[in-house]
C-alpha cells in the first residue's frame, strides 16, 4: 500500500508540473514571452479554491451563518465532510465550478495584465511578472478572510464520496486533466499555430510585416496560459488539501519549473515533459532522504535550492539547449503526418 | 502631521532603497541584463549586522565587512555572466545566471540563519536590531549614518563619472559597449570593477537596513517589488531617475500608505504591494518615468 | 537595354493610375528632421527607385509607408486608402508588404516554415479552430502549393528543409523575396535587395523582379546603392538627401544630370 501511495503521490506532483512547464514552453519555448512570475496565475487559482468551494458548499446545505468558514475552518470542515461524503453530485459540482470559476478569472487577468506587460522589453517583462506574483503572495498570507493568511486553509475535497479513497480520486481526476492539457498543447503547438507562435518568438517585427497582429497574439498566448496555470493552481490545493498561499514561492512554482524546462528542452514539447519527470523524481527521493542528514545544525532542504542552482549552471554552461532539443518538422513528414498528403 | 516615527521609517527607507535602486539600474545598463540576484546579494549583509550584535559589537562594524561580502558575490556574477554572455548565451539564459546565484545566496543565509539559531538558541529566522542602535540628539543614529551614506556614495560616484579616468571609461561603456571596447577601452575590467563597487554599495546598504527594519530571509524578495517600481518610476535606464524613484517609492510606501491607514487600517500589511501598483501605472502611462517627464519638460 | 526601359518608363507615367502616393510627410526625431515634406507617388506595375547617401531618410520613409512610424504631418495613400496611421500588419493586408535591409527571417524555422507561416487568414493559426485540423487543412493545402511555386520562382528549392540561420547572404535575399511573394503583394519595398551581394545573383535577383513585375503586375519601391547595377532595370528614380526630395526622373534623366551624380551618388 506505502508503494502504491508513493507512486500515486509523485504522478499527481508530475501531472501539476508538467501542467505548469507545459505552459511556460508555451509562452517561452514557443512564443517568446519571458515570464518569470509563473506563480502569480497559479495563486491566483489557490486562492479561489481556498475561497470559492467552501463558502458555496456552506450555502448549498444552509449551514448557520453565522458560522465562517475561515475563522470556523476546522468545525465548517467535520460538517461538510460528512454531508459532502454522501453527496458525489454536489461534490463534483463543487469541483467543475471551481475550475471554471478560476478559468474565467485567470483568463480576464492574463490578458488585462498583458497591457502593462507588453509594452515593455522581455526582461522587464520577466521583472514585471515576478513582481506581481510575489505581491499577490504577500497579499494572500496578510489576508486572513481570502485563504487563511499566514497559518493557511485547510479545504473541501470533491471526491470525498469514495470514503478512504478519496486522495486517488483527486489524483486520478489530476492524471486526466493532465493528460487532456498535454494533448491540448500538442494539437495547439503542431497547427499552424504553434508555427506563428515561433515566428513572434523570432522576430516580432518580420511577424508583424508578414501581416500578423503580434500584439494579439501573445495577448491571447499570455491569456491562455494564465488560464490552464491557473487550473494547475485548482488541482494542486485540491490534490494538498489545503492552501498556505506563503508555500507559493518563486523558487518552488517559477524557478524550479524553468529549470525542468531548460534541462528538458525550451520549444520541444517532449523533452520538458522528459525535464519535468526526471525532476519531480529526484526531488522526491530528496523529500524522502532528508531524514537521513538529521545530524546537522540546519535543515536539509535548503540544500534543495543549491542543487536545484548547480543543475542550472551545468546546463547553461554544458547544454543549453537541453536534453531533447528543438526540432523543425522536415516538409514531407509535415505533409505526411499533418496534413495526410503524399506528394 | 505625519508623526516622527513614519516619517523616520521614510527617510531611513528611501535612503537605502535609493541606493539599491540606483545600483541595480547601474548594473542593468552595463550589460542590459536585469541582476535579479540583487536584492538578495544586498540583504545577505543584514546576517553580517545580525552576527556582529550578537557578538555584542555596534552594528555599524558590519557596514564595510558588508561592502566587501556584496562586492564580492556580485563580482563573482559579473565573471559567469560575462562567461555565458561570450558564449553567445541569450538574455533569458544570462537571467537564469543571476537566479543561479540568487538561489545560492537565498540557500546560504537561511543555513546560516537556522546555524545562529542552533548555536546562540535564537529564532534567528526573523528580527530587528533596533536596541542595538545609539541615538545622536534623540534621533536615532541609524538616520543620519544611512542619509550620510547615501548622500555620500553618490557623491562619491558623481565626482567618479564626470573628474576620473576610470568614470569616463564607465561612461563610454554604458553609452555603447561595442563601440567602447572597439576604441580599446578593457571593458572587462571596467565592468567587474563597476559590479563589485555596485555590488559593494547594495551589501552596505543592506547592513544598515536591520538596524531600522524588521529582516527575515524572505525580505530580499520583497523588496525586488520596491526596487524595480523604483526604477520603472525612474524610467529603466536613468541612474539619478531611479534614485529619485527610490525616494518616490519609499515615501508612497511608507507615508501615503500610513495616511490610508487612518481610514482603511487593513492597508498597512500591503505596503509592499502599493508600489507594485504604483510600478504598473506608471508602466501604462508614462513608460519612460521620470527621466523622460524631465526630457520632455527640458524641451518644452 | 536602357533606352528601352526608359521610354517604357515614361509611358506607364503617363498612363498607369498611382497605386502608392506619398503627401507631404515629415518625421522628426527628437528635434531633428529625418524626412521633411517629401511627396512622391508610384504607379502600377512600376519599378521605382529610391537613392540617397547614407543617413539621407531612405529607410525612415521605408518605414513610415509600411507603417513601422507613423508620420508626424502628411498622409499616405496606397490603392486609394489612407494608410499613414495604420498597423504595420494591417497594411500588409492590403498588399503593401515591405523587406529588410539586414534579412530578418525566423533563424530557428526551416525554409519551409518561413513561407508556410505567412499565408494569409489561416484558419489552423486561430486558437480555436487550430484544434481542429479539418477546419484548417484546405487553407494550409493552399499554402503548402503556394509555397513550392515560390520556392521554384527564387530558386530555394533544394533548401526546403534548410533553417534559415543556415542559409547564406544571397540566399537569405531570396527569401526575403520569396516571403514577400507568399503575400500576394500590390507593391513591394525592398530596402536593398541586392546589398552585399555578388552581382551574378544581384543580377538574377533584379531580373526575378522583373518577372515578377510583368508576370503578376506588381510595384516596386526599391532602395538601393548600387547603381551600376540597379539603374538598368528601373522605370523611375527618386533622389533623397538630408530628409529632402531633391530630383526625381527617368533612369536616364538622373545620369545626364551629373551634378547629382557626382555630390550623391559617387
Amino acid at each position: 500500500m506505502f508503494l502504491i501511495d508513493l507512486i500515486m503521490d509523485i504522478i499527481a506532483f508530475f501531472c501539476i508540473y508538467a501542467i505548469i512547464t507545459l505552459s511556460l514552453n508555451f509562452q517561452q519555448g514557443y512564443t517568446g514571452i519571458f515570464n518569470l512570475g509563473l506563480y502569480f496565475p497559479i495563486i491566483v487559482g489557490a486562492i479561489i479554491t481556498a475561497y470559492l468551494p467552501g463558502r458555496l458548499a456552506m450555502v448549498i446545505y444552509g449551514l448557520d451563518p453565522k458560522l465562517d468558514f475561515s475563522a470556523n475552518n476546522a468545525l465548517v470542515l467535520s460538517i461538510l465532510r460528512s454531508k459532502l461524503s454522501s453527496d458525489p453530485v454536489t461534490s463534483i459540482a463543487l469541483l467543475t465550478l471551481t475550475l471554471a470559476a478560476v478559468a474565467i478569472v485567470c483568463y480576464i487577468i492574463g490578458f488585462l495584465s498583458s497591457y502593462p506587460a507588453l509594452k515593455l522589453p522581455a526582461d522587464y517583462l520577466a521583472l514585471f511578472m515576478l513582481c506581481a506574483g510575489e505581491s499577490l503572495r504577500v497579499i494572500g498570507m496578510q489576508t486572513d478572510w481570502l485563504a487563511g493568511g499566514v497559518m493557511g486553509i485547510t479545504i473541501v475535497n470533491p471526491f470525498w464520496w469514495l470514503g478512504g479513497y478519496s486522495y486517488y480520486g483527486m489524483a486520478s481526476f489530476t492524471i486526466i486533466s493532465t493528460i487532456l492539457i498535454a494533448l491540448l498543447y500538442h494539437r495547439l503547438c503542431e497547427s499552424p499555430l504553434g508555427r506563428l507562435l515561433k515566428s513572434i518568438r523570432e522576430n516580432e517585427l518580420t511577424a508583424e510585416s508578414v501581416g500578423k497582429d503580434v500584439n494579439g497574439v501573445k495577448r491571447k498566448t499570455l491569456a491562455f496560459s494564465f488560464t490552464i496555470l491557473g487550473l494547475a493552481g485548482v488541482l494542486h490545493a485540491f490534490l494538498m488539501g489545503a492552501v498556505v498561499v506563503g508555500g507559493y514561492t518563486r523558487v518552488d512554482f517559477s524557478f524550479w519549473p524553468w529549470l525542468m524546462m531548460i534541462i528538458g528542452g525550451t520549444g520541444n514539447n517532449i523533452g520538458v515533459f522528459l525535464g519535468t519527470f526526471s525532476l519531480v523524481i529526484m526531488r522526491r527521493i530528496m523529500i524522502v532522504g532528508k531524514h537521513y542528514f538529521w545530524f546537522l545544525p540546519f535543515n536539509v532542504v535548503w540544500f534543495e535550492p543549491i542543487l536545484l542552482a548547480i543543475m542550472l549552471m551545468v546546463t547553461l554552461v554544458f547544454r543549453p539547449e537541453g536534453i531533447l532539443p528543438e526540432r523543425s518538422p522536415k516538409i514531407r513528414d509535415y505533409l505526411r503526418k499533418v496534413l495526410k498528403l503524399e506528394s | 502631521m505625519v508623526p516622527s516615527p513614519i516619517l523616520l521609517t521614510a527617510l531611513v527607507y528611501s535612503f537605502i532603497l535609493s541606493l539599491l535602486a540606483m545600483g541595480f539600474t547601474l548594473q542593468y545598463i552595463t550589460l542590459s541584463v536585469p541582476n535579479l540576484a540583487y536584492a538578495t546579494i544586498a540583504f545577505a549583509s543584514t546576517y553580517l549586522t545580525l552576527t556582529f550584535s550578537l557578538m555584542n559589537l555596534s552594528p555599524y562594524v558590519a557596514m564595510p565587512f558588508g561592502f566587501l561580502l556584496g562586492g564580492a558575490i556580485s563580482f563573482m556574477l559579473y565573471k559567469f555572466v560575462a562567461f555565458l554572455r561570450n558564449r553567445g548565451t541569450s538574455i533569458v539564459g544570462l537571467m537564469m545566471a543571476t537566479i543561479v546565484f540568487d538561489l545560492i545566496i537565498y540557500a546560504s543565509m537561511n543555513i546560516y540563519a537556522d546555524y545562529l539559531a542552533y548555536v546562540f538558541k535564537l529564532y534567528a529566522g526573523s528580527f530587528s536590531l533596533s536596541e542595538f542602535d545609539f541615538e545622536i540628539f534623540s534621533f536615532p543614529a541609524v538616520l543620519f549614518i544611512s542619509g550620510l551614506t547615501s548622500v555620500g556614495l553618490v557623491a562619491f560616484f558623481t565626482l567618479m563619472l564626470v573628474k576620473t579616468k576610470f568614470g569616463v571609461a564607465m561612461r563610454a561603456v554604458m553609452e555603447n559597449f561595442n563601440l567602447a571596447s572597439v576604441h580599446g577601452i578593457n571593458t572587462e575590467r571596467i565592468l567587474s570593477i563597476a559590479w563589485f563597487f555596485v555590488g559593494g554599495t547594495a551589501g552596505l546598504s543592506g547592513s544598515l537596513y536591520p538596524i531600522w527594519f524588521a529582516m527575515d530571509p524572505w525580505v530580499g524578495a520583497r523588496m525586488f517589488i520596491s526596487i524595480f517600481a523604483a526604477c520603472v518610476i525612474g524610467g529603466l535606464r536613468s541612474i539619478y531617475g531611479s534614485l529619485l524613484g527610490g525616494f518616490i517609492i519609499a515615501f508612497s510606501e511608507v507615508v501615503v500608505t500610513y495616511f490610508l491607514s487612518l481610514y482603511f487600517p487593513w492597508i498597512w500589511a500591503y505596503r509592499a504591494v502599493t508600489s507594485m501598483v504604483i510600478a504598473a501605472f506608471a508602466l501604462v502611462e508614462m513608460p519612460s518615468g521620470i527621466a523622460g517627464l524631465i526630457e520632455k519638460l527640458r524641451r518644452g | 537595354m536602357v533606352s528601352q526601359t526608359l521610354s517604357a518608363g515614361q509611358n506607364l507615367e503617363l498612363e498607369k493610375r498611382p497605386l502608392l502616393t506619398v503627401k507631404n510627410v515629415s518625421k522628426r526625431f527628437g528635434s531633428f528632421y529625418a524626412l521633411q515634406n517629401i511627396s512622391l507617388t508610384v504607379p502600377e506595375k512600376t519599378i521605382a527607385l529610391l537613392i540617397g547617401p547614407n543617413g539621407s531618410g531612405k529607410t525612415t520613409l521605408i518605414n513610415c509607408i509600411s507603417g513601422v512610424y507613423w508620420p508626424d504631418e502628411g498622409q499616405i495613400l496606397f490603392d486609394g486608402k489612407d494608410i499613414t496611421e495604420m498597423h504595420v500588419h494591417d497594411i500588409v493586408k492590403l498588399g503593401l508588404v515591405r523587406s529588410f535591409q539586414v534579412p530578418a527571417p525566423f533563424k530557428k524555422m526551416t525554409v519551409a516554415e518561413n513561407l508556410l507561416v505567412c499565408g494569409q487568414d489561416n484558419p489552423g493559426e486561430n486558437f480555436v479552430s487550430s484544434l481542429n485540423r479539418s477546419r484548417w487543412r484546405a487553407s494550409e493545402k493552399e499554402s503548402v502549393d503556394k509555397m513550392f511555386k515560390v520556392l521554384k520562382t527564387v530558386g530555394l528549392e533544394d533548401k526546403v528543409d534548410t533553417l534559415a540561420g543556415e542559409l547564406s547572404g544571397g540566399q537569405l535575399k531570396l527569401l526575403e523575396l520569396g516571403r514577400l511573394l507568399m503575400l500576394n503583394p500590390k507593391m513591394m519595398l525592398l530596402d536593398e535587395p541586392i546589398g552585399g551581394v555578388n552581382p551574378v545573383l544581384a543580377n538574377s535577383i533584379l531580373s526575378h523582379i522583373i518577372n515578377i513585375r510583368n508576370e503578376f503586375g506588381t510595384s516596386f519601391l526599391i532602395v538601393e546603392h548600387r547603381l551600376d547595377i540597379v539603374m538598368k532595370y528601373v522605370d523611375y528614380v527618386y533622389v533623397l538627401s538630408k530628409g529632402n526630395l531633391i530630383a526625381s526622373g527617368t533612369p536616364s534623366e538622373i545620369v545626364e544630370r551629373r551634378e547629382l551624380y557626382d555630390v550623391y551618388l559617387a
